[in-house]
């Protein structure tokens, strides 16, 4: 019976990635040892980029957004003071797959206010998973890698019955306040965890002085997951989770959000038996809504008001299974699917009239189901093959009478697309000896456009000043990539560097079509997406995280991206040589941290997405910790100053050149039980 | 045994779906949707004439009328019929005609005769009537019946003229699609006469049209749309694009061949 279900899932072809045991770090570091124990070892995992991490996380006024743009690979596309867009080496929106614990969501807001990343709230976090390269694609069908939020779980393991942790603090920047709880409670086989996090910020004052008019953001966040043993191996654990955001202001955009809601529910069975052929599988059913509505009526000189209201709702499975075929090979299957409803609308309101309105987003869904799988054979004891490839077969289809009858106003076809998408690469890791290590892999891997390039309706962007519209007709971009990374180690220090390179065919890229007038009234004309033959793009990153002192530790990351398209002009949203590096010293139940953060100027602008120069900045940070306990709890104490010399600056990726927060005084006190 | 229950099972089914058919075989009500303006008797012809029409509200413009007519004894339909109208307007001090389309065929159409007049004003100006003159082809007798139409002024005006530069002649157009606007491609028809002499206003088919719709509030326009060219009758059809509801105005230039005519005219729609 057993083989029969082995059989069976074997010959579903799933392909795995039991998460952390893949992240693009991984593979270079004792992968085997990870996939081992993977719910116990946790966030200990020694991966580099799970060393960052938790360096980062250490600050517990960090937001998730503060974690991630520090790592080599992530990039934020920045609009306004919270919901930044996050792009892994210049790939973004739909070239990425950013996932919670693998579940697809997508954002309600055709302005990408509210990419997925705001939803996990740093307490709600148990790792941050960046895929790239080789097995980038193996959640999705993408070209440009995986940012999986781990969600924390209940904790069997604790050691009091009900444990947990209190968060208060203030900044004066944006003179913003951020209440946290977080309770554990278990009992026998079952566990239950609890968080809600509260945040509230008014407009922020920049460097130099000036408030940033429209930055203001309040918002509650609360998640429950409960976790129970059914037997030795098996748990089944349920996970919901709510985020409701209230007028969060978007300097760099005409209009800010009203209301924001978005609700998540999961319920997974897993199993986990390290022994066995079959040594671990997961199956996930997920449900997920965001509505979301942008509103213009506290902006100054709003020539028409408008509303526009969008939902987004997905329900998907995922399955997961992990085989052990022998001691050097072992197969990770993975398989998925899907479905993604969208509609965003606009009503525009003159007096007298009747309201004028439209379908940003006509009614469309997306189906879909994947499947992949991961080889990784041990060819020697110093040499590692592994093999991943996945593919998806995707629909998408316009839903309603009207978002026909819309599209049809350009010529295009209402009819749905099936898309095939395909997957494969390739990668070989060598010791070269002890602490050297070389990975090398070379992938190909398509994606489909999203739901905005392909039926967007005068999608507006403000970055450049064009209206936006899709094309159904768009073919699918496919890229070529090869990653060659090196990692050192000892004792001491971890130093890593990686440098990648893509030739990506079709690239996606609104072109100006002249042959249509603009809806947006001020906007420069109308953009159509179109591919273009092809755009390469390259990126070198670096990291080295020690701790030459037991007292001591530096972590620091550099990263450089470049990216052109095939008539030579550079792409637009590229990051310029930028290093973060900090310093901390532990000293008993004190710790002091000095932190720079540095980027050179970009004067490789995207003149067709309106892009300008940017210059570089760099700023210094510094933070000072102080920790006692008292009966049996733990007291942090952590402060600082952030851009400590109040620099005025903006980075490349900020739309609008809104200047960045000036001089930023932070005191958080923490309270773990 | 359960051959024999199949067997039923398949006849009943198989009544069933026959019943439907037969059902949505049954004739629909030629004058469903349509409103009863007025009935009357063209003496003379032996017919009651009904008369009937898309709207209750007769507004200026093109107006496309439905004429039922009945043997005047023994009520029975009258298929065949030569049918003549005359619309009048008496405005006290003269008297003019108006554009108007008798039926196509003096065969009825589903047991109608479609017709229209263009009223070119409003009855403030003065009092309408319109003359139906009958020729009973199956009873060979002829006769008149005349009814007054209440013409009144839409909020929006879907009946425009022009004195073209060209030959300083007078043309009228109607609006006659879209009727009912959406998000989307919509059928644009207009019909274009000119008027001749008080009495006498033909279809004119020796205009170009170009249509550009905007948003006047908005500023802009909308992509893909497809002149109007001349059909039949005077009239021209094309399409129109609408990317949003709200007020559009399609603004209208006439050409004769590389003249001209006028470029003043729009109509505004609102949805």
């Amino acid at each position: 019976m057993k083989k029969h279900i082995l059989l069976f899932l074997c010959s579903m072809a799933l392909g795995s990635l039991a998460a952390q045991t893949y992240t693009s770090t991984m593979s270079d570091d004792s992968s085997r040892l990870i996939q081992l124990k993977e719910v116990l070892i946790k966030s200990n995992s020694k991966s580099q980029l799970q060393q960052l991490i938790n360096y980062y996380k250490f600050n517990n006024a960090a937001t998730l957004e503060d974690i991630i743009s520090r790592l080599p690979e992530v990039s934020l596309q920045r609009r306004g003071a919270y919901g930044m867009e996050p792009s892994i080496r210049s790939f973004s929106a739909g070239q990425i797959n950013v996932t919670i614990d693998g579940m697809r969501i997508h954002g309600a807001c055709t302005d990408k206010m509210d990419p997925a990343t705001i939803y996990i709230e740093p307490l709600n976090l148990e790792s941050v998973q960046v895929q790239t390269g080789n097995n980038g694609f193996i959640a999705g069908s993408v070209i440009g890698g995986t940012l999986n939020m781990k969600m924390a779980v209940p904790d069997f393991g604790a050691s009091k019955n009900i444990s947990g942790s209190v968060i208060s603090g203030y900044q004066t920047a944006a003179q913003s306040v951020y209440e946290a709880f977080q309770l554990n409670f278990k009992s026998g086989r079952m566990a239950i965890r609890g968080t809600g996090t509260y945040r509230n910020a008014n407009n922020y004052r920049s460097g130099g002085g000036q408030i940033v008019p429209f930055s203001q953001y309040e918002k509650i966040n609360y998640s429950l997951s409960a976790k129970y043993q059914l037997n030795q191996f098996t748990t089944i654990k349920t996970d919901l989770l709510a985020d409701d955001g209230w007028n969060i202001g978007y300097p760099a955009l005409p209009m800010d959000v009203g209301y924001a809601a978005a609700r998540l529910g999961s319920i997974s069975l897993e199993q986990l038996k390290n022994e066995r052929l079959l040594n671990k599988w997961q199956v996930k059913l997920y449900a997920n809504t965001v509505h979301h509505f942008m509103d213009d009526t506290h902006r100054p000189n709003v020539l028409m008001h408008m509303d526009m209201p969008g939902k987004s709702k997905t329900l998907g499975a995922i399955f997961d299974a992990s085989l052990k075929l022998g001691v050097k090979s072992q197969l990770q299957l993975k398989a998925d699917g899907s479905s993604t409803f969208l509609k965003a609308s606009m009503t525009m309101y003159q007096p007298w009239q009747l309201p004028m309105y439209m379908l940003t987003w006509p009614d469309n869904r997306k189906d879909q189901v994947g499947t992949g799988v991961v080889w990784q054979l041990k060819t020697d004891s110093a040499s590692e093959l592994q093999f991943a490839t996945r593919i998806d077969f995707i629909q998408s289809s316009l839903i309603s009478t009207a978002a026909k009858d819309q599209i049809s106003v350009f010529g295009y076809s209402a009819n749905n697309r099936i898309d095939f998408l395909k997957n494969i690469s390739v990668q070989y890791s060598k010791k070269v000896n002890v602490p050297f290590k070389i990975t090398s892999s070379i992938s190909y891997s398509e994606r489909i456009a999203t739901a905005s390039e392909l039926y967007g309706f005068y999608l507006f962007n403000s970055n450049d000043s064009y209206d936006y519209i899709g094309n159904p007709s768009l073919k699918n971009e496919q890229a070529w990539q090869s990653e060659v990374s090196g990692i050192f180690n000892n004792k001491y220090y971890r130093f890593k560097l990686t440098t990648f390179y893509a030739h990506i065919r079709n690239y996606i890229l609104g072109t100006i079509n002249p042959a249509v007038s603009s809806m947006t009234i001020g906007a420069k004309g109308v953009k159509s997406y179109q591919n273009i033959p092809w755009a390469n793009m390259a990126s070198l990153e670096g990291s080295i995280v020690c701790r030459p002192m037991e007292f001591a530790e530096i972590a620091s990351t550099l990263r450089y991206n470049w990216g052109a398209a095939d008539s030579g002009e550079p792409l637009p949203y590229i990051s310029p040589l930028k290093n973060i590096s900090s310093f901390r010293i532990k000293y008993k139940a004190y710790s002091l941290q000095v932190e720079s953060e540095s980027a050179l100027s970009q004067n490789r602008k995207s003149r067709f997405s309106g892009e300008d120069a940017t210059a570089g900045y760099f700023l210094v940070h510094t933070r000072i910790g102080y920790v006692f306990h008292f009966k049996g709890s733990q007291f942090q104490l952590q402060s600082g100053i952030e851009n400590l010399f109040d620099k005025q600056y903006h980075d490349h990726l900020d739309w609008g050149n809104i200047p960045r927060p000036g001089r930023n005084i932070y005191i958080q006190t923490k309270l773990i039980f | 045994m359960k051959k024999y229950v199949l067997a039923s099972l398949i006849i009943f089914i198989a009544s069933l779906i026959a019943c439907t058919k037969e059902k949505e075989q049954i004739e629909q009500d030629p004058t469903l949707g349509l409103i009863k303006i007025t009935e009357g008797y063209a003496n003379g012809a032996s017919a009651k004439v009904v008369v009937y029409c898309n709207n209750a509200n007769i507004s200026t413009g093109y107006t496309r009328f439905y004429l039922a007519l009945f043997d005047s004894i023994s009520g029975n339909r009258i298929e065949d019929a030569e049918i003549n109208l005359t619309p009048k307007m008496d405005m006290g001090t003269m008297t003019h005609s108006a554009p108007y389309e008798n039926p196509s065929s003096t065969r009825a159409e589903r047991h109608l005769f479609p017709c229209s007049v263009t009223f070119v004003m409003p009855s403030a100006s003065g009092n309408w009537t319109l003359k139906v003159d009958i020729k009973n082809i199956g009873a060979g007798k002829t006769g008149s019946f005349v009814f007054p139409v209440t013409v009144s002024d839409p909020v929006l005006s879907r009946q425009k003229s022009f004195t073209a530069n060209h030959n300083g002649a007078k043309y009228f157009i109607s609006l006659i699609e879209p009727t009912k606007p959406k998000v989307g491609i919509n059928d644009f028809e207009i019909a274009i006469y000119k008027k001749v002499s008080m009495m006498s206003w033909p279809a004119d088919s020796s205009l170009s049209v170009m249509i550009t719709p905007e948003m006047p509030t908005m500023g802009h326009g909308s992509p893909n749309n497809v002149n109007p060219i001349h059909i039949q009758n005077g009239h021209y059809k094309g399409k129109v694009n609408f990317t949003m509801t709200g007020l559009w105005r399609l603004n209208l230039d006439y050409m004769s061949g590389t003249a001209v005519a006028d470029t003043t005219q729009y109509f505004d729609i609102e949805f």
